[in-house]
């Protein structure tokens, strides 16, 4: 399943989107979060060692994280700042730590969380505004260890197109 | 020299480990007559407050943890209020985070030299190091062991009031471990870490196991 979480207000992106993956006969769920309630990760560790797997916020990221974690790939369409994805897209990233548990091992050279789940999901992004692309593609492979998985790329929103054909 | 500090952290202040590690570093800033004002991300109230002094000082040090490889979502909500300076105004970060490498740390350094450039500010460097996750599982002693050593960073601070030089650069350790660490370490992972972080869990009240999958 590919699920696109659309964090700008602007639907007139996921409409495109969606236009454009119909036209590939794909399947995708597009989600759109820019008015909803969540919360930036507040760093509390209980999804780790108190309630593992569950966040302690009780807001609309809940219903995200259980999409995601039966997703193959997960887009995420965000707004830039000061060249990186605003904080409504870093979010949606931050608060992925309850897929991960607090057990560790070394992935190649580097440590690394065990991940709480078999499914792999693989991760792009697409962005309007300002972004720094060169640095949002390097950020993108460091997010994708996070989630034990590769990374799709990061797209202006010009070149959806592009984004689509990774589908 | 005054230093304006932001606690970048989305931590409480009680239990943020960027806070105890400032604790340390000021101590050393502060030998020779270098003063601070310190401020938290983390306390919305103090966001007006931490905007007015951000354009009022000229040596600014944001400290924060690596979230998710770069920057909190928190911090970007804020620094998403600030507007570009055109004065000279110097930016220093000090970078920390769970993971023990430097090489976890290096995508975040990154972006924190192009966010100094592109806030208009001169850009001081980043002191960068992991291994800080425990901080706040730590008793008193032990914490001071992960700790202690910024001290010295805050003096180095207090005298070129920027992160440029060998001795700060050097400060991060080794980039990746040797193979041998690595196997050590491994080994460690699936026995007394398992063992102390499950023992941890049950002292917060944790009634299933770590790797439980609730949404399965
Ligand atoms: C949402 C979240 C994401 C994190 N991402 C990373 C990471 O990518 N790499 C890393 O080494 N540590 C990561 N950490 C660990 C923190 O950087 C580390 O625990 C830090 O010491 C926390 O400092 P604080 O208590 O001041 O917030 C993450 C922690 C949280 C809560």
């Amino acid at each position: 399943m590919i699920l696109i979480i659309n964090t700008t207000t602007d639907q007139e992106i996921s409409r495109q989107v969606r236009a454009f993956i119909q036209d590939t006969g794909k399947e995708a769920e597009i989600i759109e979060a820019g008015k909803m309630n969540i919360h930036p990760c507040a760093g509390c560790n209980h999804c780790w060692l108190k309630t593992p797997g569950v966040c302690s916020i009780k807001d609309d990221y809940e219903f995200i994280l259980k999409k995601i974690i039966h997703a193959d790939q997960l887009w995420v369409i965000s707004d830039t700042a000061w060249g990186f994805l605003d904080h409504k897209g870093k979010n949606i990233y931050d608060r992925i730590l309850p897929v991960a548990t607090m057990y560790l091992k070394f992935s190649g050279k580097q440590m690394r969380h065990i991940m709480r789940y078999k499914q792999k999901t693989d991760i792009g992004i697409i962005y309007t505004g300002d972004g720094d692309r060169e640095y949002l593609e390097r950020w993108n492979k460091r997010a994708a260890l996070n989630f034990g998985s590769r990374s799709l790329g990061a797209f202006p929103v010009e070149t959806m197109k592009e984004a689509i054909a990774c589908m | 020299m005054h230093v304006m500090i932001i606690n970048g952290s989305p931590r409480v202040k009680q239990f943020s480990n960027t806070d105890k590690i400032l604790e340390e570093f000021t101590k050393g800033m502060c030998e020779n007559g270098t003063t601070f004002e310190q401020y938290e991300i983390s306390d919305r109230r103090q966001w007006d407050a931490i905007r007015e002094a951000y354009y009022q000082n000229e040596n600014i040090l944001i400290a924060l943890p690596l979230y998710v490889e770069c920057i909190p979502g928190l911090l970007m909500e804020f620094l998403e209020t600030l507007h570009h300076r055109e004065d000279k105004v110097r930016l220093s970060f000090i970078l920390q985070s769970g993971f023990a490498e430097g090489i976890q740390l290096r995508c975040g350094e990154a972006y924190l030299e192009k966010l100094a450039g592109r806030l208009g500010c001169e850009y001081g460097g980043t002191l960068v190091k992991g291994d800080n996750f425990s901080i706040r599982l730590l008793g008193e002693e032990q914490r001071k062991k992960v700790t202690g050593p910024y001290e010295n960073m805050g003096r180095e601070f207090g005298k070129q009031g920027n992160f440029l030089s060998d001795t700060c650069r050097s400060f991060t350790g080794p980039e990746v471990f040797p193979a041998y660490v690595r196997w050590m370490l491994s080994l460690i992972f699936q026995t007394f870490a398992k063992k102390g972080f499950n023992r941890f869990a049950k002292s917060w009240g944790c009634k299933e196991p770590l790797d439980y999958k609730p949404y399965e």
